[in-house]
This record gives structure tokens, sequence and C-alpha cells, in this order.
């Protein structure tokens, strides 16, 4: 055990983005569950005559909530200990040379992601339950709400503790994988740098995820259809959009890289965009894990941005010519997508994250690579470019792609739920889409600043490194 | 600006130059007044054991660091008081680098690697420097190559794109720096004869940095340093001579 924790203690800077994910993730968790037993309490107080179905809505929000941000965490923490055993493998070369087995090494890599995990989770806790008792405290001195017998501490936030602890184990083990690929030759002689790419075929995922896509697509398709006569269109269309969302983020793999390089074109023909475009397709699976937590993230504030806007300039249509049926039914709606939009708005913090994380490794991993381009005439500023565009290509295709999916979504699902009251109010079965573009501009801007933020780390450390030591590094 | 006859032998050359690393008791001289010039259109050979300072002697006469002491000049320029980003402009248009490993950008092919000063410098190659390197490329056998990754060429042919891109600006000066070192004797030897070819022949400056006696019977001239000192020159030798040149130095108590 004073082994396992002298290398962790060794490793705690390449720690740090896994510890942080795991502590927001779990931390949000925590959050969400305290608030959930203090609303549960006032609930009840209130004796609302359903406080049962409104309790079970929002233990189910919750861990949805939870959930997403998790997946998307478990994402980021797969990802980062990939990218580390690729910084380590003349070590672990070294390592296996000496005899240790590949197995054995795998293991303690584990045993530093459950450490990790763990040291996340304590953060997350004390974290979560501060901010939710200064939220109580707030609530009470305001007096939103009255003054109960609220729990300071909910038993239930013992589940998000064991999720994260166990999801940032299993995180590290996946990511971990490719200690097995590292041959004892590699840490002998200076061994050829590693093939670009890691073009690995999974073809069980891809099948599942071309399925589950396109059985999911069609049932988006029976669910708009079945929307023009009932009110069965929307469960169907739910199911439908929620598998082949799943079939998409399995599959990731597939399109992501594309759309990277697509998007990379976007920044012109440059020395610094030509490279920074190719490093982000360098290691297509990272940069697709990279990415996917946030188009997860766009993908579902965009569906429920444009659903309930749809359905808002539907519903005052609707109105005009029926005024007192639709009465004051736009607004709590308003309210729960954009409480929704904020919460769902977490995970893709988590993702950010992921993208500083992996762009400082990044720079960290090929300082040699950076140390040559240094001394054959990359300026410092070139340098600034060339990482600052890398990092805007990732959010940026992140932010599109997740546009376009949840504006086909969002339309998908107003379609299902008042196609019929289209058809009555305007004729044909067609909700007329809304383009909410002041969403769309937030969400480009958004995705620029987070791009500059998470480049100025890594900028930095580029920038201050020495040509000469670079090139010395083996 | 002290312009000399000086300029018309030497392409760059360094004057009292010291170099030392640290403060106090741990400071460590690396070069100490060193004075020498490289001479245009030859082959220069650096040589010294491990440690004799010849990689920092490159490394400041190349922009890549900077010296304690004494003046560098490139040509008529001094180098020695320039920033980072002057320096990084000297290095992008009129120096050359062939490393010993580790030369190439993975993610480009060999046609991006070769044009990379140009892209660097955000200019498209002239038609005439375009026809050069063509025919550089094809005198370096890599025609055949332009579209592959580093990863997929053998180290011999490596270098070769490398010596492709050094030479792709026609540089005033190439630095090579073991660019021997990681081949086999009979690649390193082909990879010698055309920078050797090159100035012979096509009238570049090069500047090698080696502890192989073999690599240095290459060269017009040989500079042996030791301990940071330069402390004898010869004229193009057999590697027999070098190598008991390189004996009797490493002897020195």
């Amino acid at each position: 055990m004073t082994g396992r924790i002298a290398s962790f203690r060794a490793n705690s800077r390449e720690h740090a983005a896994s510890i942080t994910v795991a502590a927001l993730s779990g931390g949000f968790g925590v959050f969400l569950l305290q608030i959930t037993a203090m609303l549960s309490v006032y609930v009840n107080h209130q004796n609302v005559a359903q406080h049962d179905t409104a309790q079970a809505a929002l233990a189910i929000l919750t861990v949805v909530f939870t959930a997403i941000a998790m997946y998307v965490g478990a994402i980021v923490t797969t990802n980062t200990f990939a990218t580390i055993i690729a910084g380590r493998r003349r070590s672990i070369a070294l390592m296996r040379l000496i005899g240790a087995t590949a197995s054995t090494i795998r293991q303690s890599v584990a045993n530093e992601g459950l450490i990790v995990g763990i040291i996340g989770a304590l953060i997350g806790v004390v974290v979560g339950v501060a901010l939710s008792l200064g939220v109580l405290a707030v609530l009470l001195r305001t007096s939103v709400i009255p003054s109960l017998h609220y729990p300071l501490v909910s038993f239930s936030i013992v589940a998000p503790i064991v999720v994260v602890v166990l999801s940032t184990w299993a995180a590290s083990w996946i990511g971990s994988r490719r200690v097995i690929t590292v041959t004892p030759l590699e840490a002998v002689g200076s061994a050829a740098e590693a093939s670009v790419g890691d073009t690995r075929i999974h073809p069980v995922r891809n099948v599942v995820s071309a399925v589950s896509f396109f059985v999911g697509l069609a049932l988006v398709g029976i669910g708009v259809a079945a929307g023009q006569s009932g009110v069965f269109g929307l469960p169907i269309a739910f199911i439908g959009g929620l598998l082949s969302f799943v079939g998409l983020t399995l599959g990731a793999q597939l399109f992501i890289p594309w759309a990277l390089r697509g998007v990379g074109a976007l920044f012109g023909r440059s020395a610094p965009a030509i490279l920074a475009a190719q490093n982000a397709v360098r290691y297509p699976e990272r940069s697709t894990r990279t990415t996917i937590g946030i188009v997860i993230g766009v993908t579902l504030i965009t569906t429920l941005t444009v659903a309930s806007q749809t359905f808002n300039s539907l519903i005052q249509s609707a109105q005009a010519a029926a005024p007192q049926v639709f009465a004051g039914s736009t607004t709590i709606l308003n309210v729960i997508a954009e409480v929704f939009g904020g919460l769902i708005g977490f995970s893709v913090l988590v993702a950010a994250v992921g993208v500083v994380n992996n762009l400082s490794l990044s720079v960290v991993q090929r300082s040699r690579e950076l140390g040559l381009l240094r001394a054959v005439g990359l300026s410092a500023r070139q340098v600034r470019a060339m990482i600052l565009i890398e990092s805007a290509q990732m959010t940026l295709t992140a932010t599109l792609i997740g546009l376009v999916l949840g504006f086909f979504y969002g339309w998908a699902g107003a379609q299902s739920l008042l196609g019929s009251i289209a058809r009555k109010a305007a004729g044909n079965g067609f909700v007329p889409l809304t383009v909410p573009w002041l969403f769309i501009i937030i969400a480009i801007a958004v995705s620029f600043i987070f791009a500059t933020g998470a480049s100025i780390g890594p900028i930095r450390r580029a920038v201050r490194l020495s040509p000469v030591e670079a090139l010395a590094t083996e | 600006m002290p312009v000399s006859v000086d300029d018309e032998i030497f392409v760059a050359r360094v004057d009292r130059l010291t170099k030392s690393y640290g403060a106090g008791s741990s400071e460590v001289t690396a070069l100490r007044d060193v004075s020498i010039g490289i001479e245009r259109a030859r082959f220069t050979a650096i040589m010294g054991p491990s440690g004799s300072g010849k990689s920092t002697l490159m490394h400041i006469m190349a922009g890549l660091d900077s010296p304690t002491s004494g003046q560098v000049w490139l040509g008529g320029t001094d180098i020695s008081r320039m920033n980072d980003a002057e320096l990084t402009l000297l290095r992008r248009r009129r120096l050359g680098f062939v490393f010993q490993s580790f030369n190439l950008v993975p993610t480009l092919d060999v046609r991006g690697n070769i044009f990379l000063p140009f892209e660097l410098d955000a200019r498209r190659p002239t038609e005439q420097e375009r026809v050069r390197v063509e025919s550089l490329i094809d005198a370096l056998g890599l025609a055949g190559r332009l579209a592959h990754r580093p990863h997929q060429l053998s180290g011999g042919q490596q270098q070769r794109v490398a010596i492709a891109r050094a030479f792709a600006t026609e540089p005033e000066l190439i630095f090579a720096d073991e660019p021997t070192g990681n081949l086999d004797s009979r690649t390193g030897r082909e990879v010698l004869a055309i920078l050797s070819a090159a100035t012979a022949e096509a009238g570049r400056s090069v500047a090698m940095v080696t502890h192989d006696p073999i690599a240095a019977s290459y060269a017009d001239r040989i500079l042996f340093l030791v301990d940071g000192e330069v402390v004898d020159e010869f004229p193009r030798s057999t590697p027999e001579q070098i190598s008991q040149r390189m004996l009797t130095l490493e002897r020195v108590p």
C-alpha cells in the first residue's frame, strides 16, 4: 500500500484532471441529492395531493442528470488514462524489461485510478454538501421556504460517492488497455516514433452502434408520424431519440475525426492551422473521446431549447386562434427548459476539463516535436496560434455537431408531441421549426471562450519550452 | 558593424564565446573563450568526446541557445543579442537543420515536411525554388515517397527528407547534429556523401557535430573540442588520423 501511494504521489500532476473530474461529477450528484432530500421534506410538508409523484419525478431527474455528468466524466477519465499510458510507454517498457508482467502494471495503473476516484469523491462530498447547505441557508434566510426539519446530510449521497469511485476505477482500467501493447524492446535504443493514429477496429461496437442508430431513427420517424393523430408520438420518438443518440455516441469514432478534419479546414492554410488540424486528428480515439462529452451536452441543451421554443411559437399561434384553451402553458415550460439546460450544462463543464487536459498532455508528450518545429522556425506566436486553433477545432466541432443533432431531436420532439395540434391550427401537419438564433450565437461564442480558456495553460507551457531541452528529451 | 575579409571566408563565426550554466559553486562552463569560424561552401566537422561542448557550440551558433559572453555572427549579422522572435526568423530563413533523430513532423507527409520552411514563412515557393526543390527530391530518391508519413520510411529515408528540408530554402548554413548517429554504416555513408557533395558541387556550407571519426573523414576541415575549448584543427583526414587524434585528446588528464 505504501508503494502504491508513493507511485501515486509521483504521478499526482498527471492525475489532477481525473481528480477534478471525479470531484465535479461526484459533487454534482451529492449536491443534487441533497437538494432533492430537502425538497422532499418541503413537498411532504406542503401536503400536495400528488407528492409521491413529485418525489418520484425529482428522484428520476436527479439520477438522469447525475448519470449524464458521470458518464461524461468517465469518458474524460478513460481518455486521460489512455493519454497518460501513451506518455509512459518508455518507462512501462523498462518495467517489462526487468520482468514485470503487463497485467501487474495494468493493475497498478488501475490502483492509481481507484485512489483518484476516492480522493475525487471525498472532495466532491465536502463541496457538494457544503454548497447544498449554503443554498439551504440562503433559502431559509430569505424565507423562500419555511423553516422545517431539513436533513443536514442525506443518506442517499452514498450512491453518487460509490458510483464515482467505481466509474473512475473502471475508466482507469479501460484507459490503461494499451499497457498490454507495450513491448520490453521499446525500452532499448531509440525505438521509432510510435506510428500515428490508433486505428483499432471495434466490429461489435460498430454493429451495435449502427443498429441502435438506425432503429432509433426509424422509431423517431414512427413517433413523428404518430404525432399527427394523437399523443403517443412523443414517447415513441423519445425512445427512438435516445436509442439513436446512444448509437451515435458509441460510434462517435466513425464520424468525429472526419468532422474535426472538416472544421480544421475552416481555420485556413497557414502553417499553424495545418499543424493544428493534423494534431487534432493524430489520435482519432483520443480526440473523439475529448469531443464527445461536449457533443452530448450541447445536443441535449439544444434539443430542449429548440423543442421548447418551437412549442412556444406553435402555442402562440394556436393561442391567437383560441386564447382561453392555451393560456399560461408556455412560461412553465420555459423555466423547465432553462433549469434542465443548466443542469446538463454541468456535464459540458466536466467535458471542458477533458479538453484542457487533452491539450496539456499533448503539449507535454510532443515537446520534442515542438522543439524541432521551433528549431526550424516556428515562432512563439505560431505556437500560440497552433494550440489555440487545436482547442477551438475541438470545441467548435463538438458544438456544431451538438447543434445539428439538437435541432433534429428538438424538432422531432415538438413534431411528435404537437403534430396533431399543428394540423388543427395550421392545416398541414408540420410544426414550423423555430430557429433560436440567439441561442446558436451564444453556443458558438461560448465554445470559442472555452477554447481560449482551455488553451491558456498549454500555450504557456509550450512557449516556455526551450528548443534545446525539448530536442534532448527522450 | 565590423565587416572584414573574414566575412568572405566565414559564413559564421564566434568570437571569445563563453557559455556557462548555473551560478556560484555549481557553475559549469560548457564553452571557454572559443573563437572559430565556419568556412563558406565547405563541409566542417566539429568533433569532440561527450561533454566537450560541441553540441552547445552548435546550438549557440544556430540561434537555439544564447551565449553567456562573446559574439556570434552569421554572415555580417551579430546574433548574440537577438530576441526570440528575431532568432526564429533567422533559423527559418537563413539556417537549415539535420538532427540525429526525430527530424520530421510525424503528422505531415514527406512533401509537407520538405516544404515546411516555406509554410512557416507563410509563403509559396517561387517557381524557381519549386523546380530546385523538386530536383533535390529527385536527386535524393524521394520522388516516390512524397505522400508517405515519416513512420512509413526507413531511417536513411527519413534523414534524406530532413536533408531536403534543410536545403529547401538554400540557407546560408546547414547544421547537422550527429546526422548518422541512428543509421547503419552503409546508409550513414550515403548521407555523408550527400552532405559532402552539397558543399563541393552546390557550394552549400555545412557544419556537422559528430564524435564519429568516419563521419568526420568526409569533412573538408575538422575542429577538435575538449572541455569547452578548441584544441586542434585538421584539414581533410582519414578516419585513422582522426581516431588517433581523438585518442590522444581523450588521454589528456
